[in-house]
Parts: structure tokens; sequence; C-alpha cells
């Protein structure tokens, strides 16, 4: 007959459990939340944090030591001689209306093209038009001169073309990834395969085709000088900021730059606003961090 | 009662679609006779080389019990990876079998959106509102605007979804979205409905309640099916009249040895073990649930 050895003392299990209520009911506080990772911040604080990094920013930029820098007043100053008496308003719309014509432009096709993509027949065509955004613009400028004749029509389209590329690029990403499910959906229910079409590729995808129309009009505007650049006799901001270059204008090229930004900004705005008006229930998709 | 009429002649193929991509085509073979509702006859395929089903036969019949209105629902049961949705596939008309046969009531020939399916996913368009779902439904099946508007007004009330009609999908739960796909699938009268697992991630009163309106849609009509797929055993039993076991051979070993066929199938209206409300507390269904689990180990 074996003896039962004798049973060894319990050892505490490692665990995750607080030690006491109290701590169980510690939640970091507001301020504690903010520099804690993974934690989601109500809009008071997140505005609260914006407004605090661009004091910080401004600050930094009034006791900068650089000599290159300009100061906020010397940069407000320039601002105004652009405002009042170098034309910039003008300027300023000669460049909006260049990229919308642009964008417009890029809507069309990028859109006919990425639709395309659900015929298999015209998917290497879509392939190739996407590949052409590893081209770059600066070598195209002679070929596309020779093809528009200069000016105006040749801005727009090379805006157009370095758009275009990278809008079929991710809208055609977008088309193909549409789940098999969504269409096999729509089929039992006994549409058409136009009305699936329209329904599952168009409408199904328009909060996103508005997301990537939203990011190229970000690409345009940052090629925006480099365009505008290439023809001056029409003018522009790009135009105008490349003839303070020339004169070493150091705070008129800030200001140009700042007012850049700022248009960029509203127009990424308002861009936000179309897709929350067009596509309500995307805000419901998206999960809060 | 009432019985199905005669047999006619299979549809037109249908035009060939820019996203579907199938090759095979089956020639008609005779039509079943007017009691049988769903009649899969020695249906093989193969995906990527492998046999997934191999003479898949299974025959669902019109269940009749006079002065009541009776429609049948069919459980379909197999473990993971069996083949269950891709006869779902086949039946349904999205894909063809390389061979064999199924046919409907009416026709040899069941094209796409001729039978209601409900994915494990309900997946629903997130742009519309619950009721512009059912009313792409509606207008998907050629109803005109306005009648399209009232089925669905009527059907999201009897669903109780009325008070959701202008959600949109992200915002209604995963059980109000199971039932707007149940009834996005009745806004045309389909005899056949298909549901592929409707039990899976269900508490088990969310369960009652769609082992309800399974039942409740299924005896709509005389001629309505539908055809549970699940590896639920208990929900299946109680739900269904009839079931069906889909499985594979095995070798002593366990090695599958041929692609899936019906292995076992039950009647549980000659059982005596259908229609009854509250059947699963009877000792009759606790020893059919054992057996079934018995041979569910061994598909």
């Amino acid at each position: 007959m074996s003896t039962a050895a004798p049973a060894p003392a319990p050892v505490p299990l490692p665990t995750d459990a607080p030690a006491s209520p109290a701590a169980a009911s510690a939640e970091p506080g507001r301020l504690a939340r903010i520099f804690l990772p993974n934690r989601a911040v109500d809009r008071a604080t997140a505005i609260g944090l914006v407004a605090l990094w661009a004091a910080v920013a401004f600050i930094v930029w009034l006791v900068s030591p650089w000599e290159s820098l300009p100061g906020p007043g010397e940069v407000w100053r320039a601002f105004g001689s652009l405002w009042w008496e170098g034309g910039m308003g003008p300027e300023m719309f000669t460049t909006l209306k260049l990229i919308t014509h642009a964008l417009l432009l890029t809507i069309v096709i990028s859109m006919v093209l990425s639709y395309l993509t659900v015929i298999a027949f015209f998917r290497p065509l879509v392939g190739a038009v996407s590949k052409l955004r590893f081209l770059g613009l600066t070598g195209l400028v002679f070929p596309f001169t020779l093809l528009t004749g200069g000016g105006y029509a040749l801005k727009v389209s090379m805006l157009t073309f370095g758009m275009t590329t990278f809008f079929v690029t991710a809208m055609a990403e977008v088309v193909m990834s549409v789940p098999r499910e969504q269409f096999d959906h729509m089929r039992v229910l006994g549409a058409g395969e136009v009305r699936i079409f329209w329904e599952v590729v168009v409408r199904g995808t328009l909060d996103r085709a508005l997301d990537i129309t939203r990011q190229n009009l970000a690409i345009g505007w940052a090629m925006i000088t480099m365009v505008e650049g290439i023809s001056r006799a029409e003018g522009g901001i790009g135009a105008l900021i490349l003839n303070q270059n020339k004169h070493f204008h150091l705070a008129e090229v800030y200001a140009v730059l700042i007012a850049i930004l700022v248009v960029g900004l509203l127009l990424d705005y308002l861009m936000g606003v179309v897709v929350r008006v067009l596509c309500p229930y995307v805000s419901l998709d998206r999960v809060a961090r | 009662m009432t019985t199905a009429g005669p047999p006619t002649p299979p549809s037109p193929p249908s035009p060939p679609s820019p996203f579907l991509t199938v090759a095979a085509t089956a020639t008609a073979p005779p039509p079943a006779g007017e009691d049988v509702l769903l009649d899969v006859r020695d249906v093989w395929q193969k995906l990527g080389g492998n046999q997934i089903l191999e003479g898949v036969t299974l025959q669902v019949k019109d269940r009749v019990r006079p002065g009541q209105v009776t429609g049948q629902v069919v459980a379909l049961l197999g473990p993971s990876g069996v083949g269950k949705t891709r006869l779902i596939r086949l039946i349904s008309g999205l894909d063809r079998p390389d061979r064999g046969h199924i046919c409907g009531v009416r026709a040899c020939a069941l094209p796409a959106g001729s039978v209601g399916v409900v994915f494990q996913s309900y997946p629903l368009l997130r742009h519309h509102t619950v009721l512009g779902n059912m009313m792409v439904a509606g207008i998907a099946n050629g109803l005109p605007r306005e009648e399209a508007n009232t089925k669905a007004q009527t059907l999201l009330k009897r669903f109780g979804l009325d008070q959701r009609a202008d959600f949109f999908p992200a915002k209604i739960s995963g059980g109000q979205r199971q039932r707007v796909a149940i009834a996005q699938q009745l806004m045309r009268q389909k005899q056949l409905l298909l549901m592929d697992e409707p039990f899976s991630g269900l508490d088990p009163a969310a369960l009652d309640d769609v082992i309800k309106l399974l039942i409740e849609v299924a005896h709509m009509d005389e001629l309505n099916t539908i055809v549970v797929v699940t590896h639920d055993i208990r929900s299946a039993l109680i739900a269904s009249d009839t079931v069906f076991m889909l499985g594979r051979e095995r070798a002593a070993d366990g090695h599958i040895t041929s692609g899936a066929r019906i292995k076992h199938q039950y009647d549980l209206v000659a059982k005596g073990l259908a229609w009854r409300p509250g059947i699963e507390r009877e000792p009759e269904f606790r020893e059919l649930e054992t057996e079934v689990k018995e041979h569910f180990r061994s598909l």
C-alpha cells in the first residue's frame, strides 16, 4: 500500500486583478491619459492638444535664432504687401482654377479606368497606367509641351497626368478588393450585372473614391508650384513664389508658403465635409480609438 | 396544401457576366416529380485540384398536413470545411457543378436570383439604410418603387424592424442584420431559401428567436423550403423536419479518402420529432441527438 505524499502548500497564481477595489476604479485622469499609449481623448482635449502644439511652434518661430528664418511680424507684413500690392489674390484664384480643372479631369479619367478593372480585358491597361507613376514629371515636360503647345494646357495636362497615375493605383485597388460576397449577395437578390455594378462598385466605393480624391488633391496641390514654374506667363501662386525666390525676398517666400499651406488645409477640410455629407454612414464604420 | 404545377421547360441560360467565372454547363435532366421541391442529383465539384463534392444526392419533398400550411425546414449538417457552403453556392445558382443536376420545383435550372440565400456574414449595402436595402432587393426583382416601399415597410414591421428602417447597417446589431437579410429575400416570392450558418455566434435567447423565425418563414407557404447549413446539431434538430449529413469517407488511420456526399439522412417527421414545441425536452430527441453526434464525429 502506498501512502499519499503531503499536499504542497498552495502557490498563489499570478493575476492581473487589482489589489483593491479602489485600484480597480482608478482610471487615469484626463491629463494622464494624454501621455498613456492607446488611450482615447475627448474632443475638447484633442482640440486643446492641437492648440498647444500650434502655440509651441509659434513660440519656437518667435525665438528662433536662425537668421534665414524671418520673424512672424516680417512674414505678416510681407503677406499684406503681397496681398494688397503683389496680386496674391488673383494669383491664388488662377492656381485654384488650374487645380480644379486638373482634378476634374483626373476624377473622370481615373474613375473610368478604375471601374474598367471589373472587366478582365482592361486590367492590363489599368495596371500600365498605374505603373506610370514611377516616371516622374520632370522628364515629361518636353513631350507634353509638344503635345499641348505649352501654357495653361501644358500645366493642366502635367497635373492631370501626375494625379491620375496615383488616383488609378489607389482606386483600382479599392474596386478589385470589393468582397465577392457583395456581388453574390446582389446576384441572389436577383439584380442584373449593371445594377450590381452601380450598387456595389460605384455607390459602394463612393466614400473611398472621395477619400482618394482628397489625397490626390493634396498630391496635386503639392505639385502645383513645380508645375506653375514650368510656364510662368499665366501666373499662379507657383509663379509668384518662384519670382520671390529669384529676388531672395525671404519673408515673401514664407508668406506665400503659409498661404499655400492654409489654402491646402482649407481644401482638405472642404473635401472632408463633402465626404461627410455624401456618405454619412462612413462615420459609423470608424471605430473611435 | 397547394400542389406544384406541371413542370416547365428549363429556363434559358443567363447572359455571360463580367464578374462570374464559371465554365461548366449542365444538360437538362428529366424534371423531378411534382412533390419534389429540391432535387440534387449526383453533384460533383472540384476546387483547386481537390474533389470537394463527390456524388451528392438529396431530395426535399413537400410535407403535407391536412388543413395546415406546412413548409419545409431542412438541415444540412457537416463539419467545417466539408463543402457545405460550396453546395449552397451550387444550389443557389452562383456556381455550376462539374457534374450532376440541381432541380427546383418548377424548373431544372436554378439560376442565381431564383433561390434566396442568407450568407453567414449577412452582407448588406452599407450605403443604404435598412429600408434602402429592402428597396434595392425589391427593385432588383422588378417591383415598382412604390410597391417595393410598401412591401418593405410591411416586412420590416413583421420582423420587428420598423423602428430601425432609417438606420444604416453599421448601426444595427448582428441579430437585426440577420433579420434584415432574411426579410430582403422575402421581397420576392422565392420558395427556396438557403441559410449559411444561421445559428453561429448567437446567445441562447437569440438562438430560440432565430429558430422560431425560420419555422415562421417556412410555414408562410406550402412550397416554402428553408435549407439550413450548419454544424450546430441541437439547433438543426429542433428547427428542421429533415436532416442530411454531409461527410467524407475516411481510411482506418483517419485520412480523408473522398469528396463529400450525403452519408446519413433523418426524417424527423417519420420519427415524430418535428412540428412540436419543446421537442428538445423529449427523451427520443435526446437519443437522436446522441446518435447524430456519434455520426458527426465520423464525418
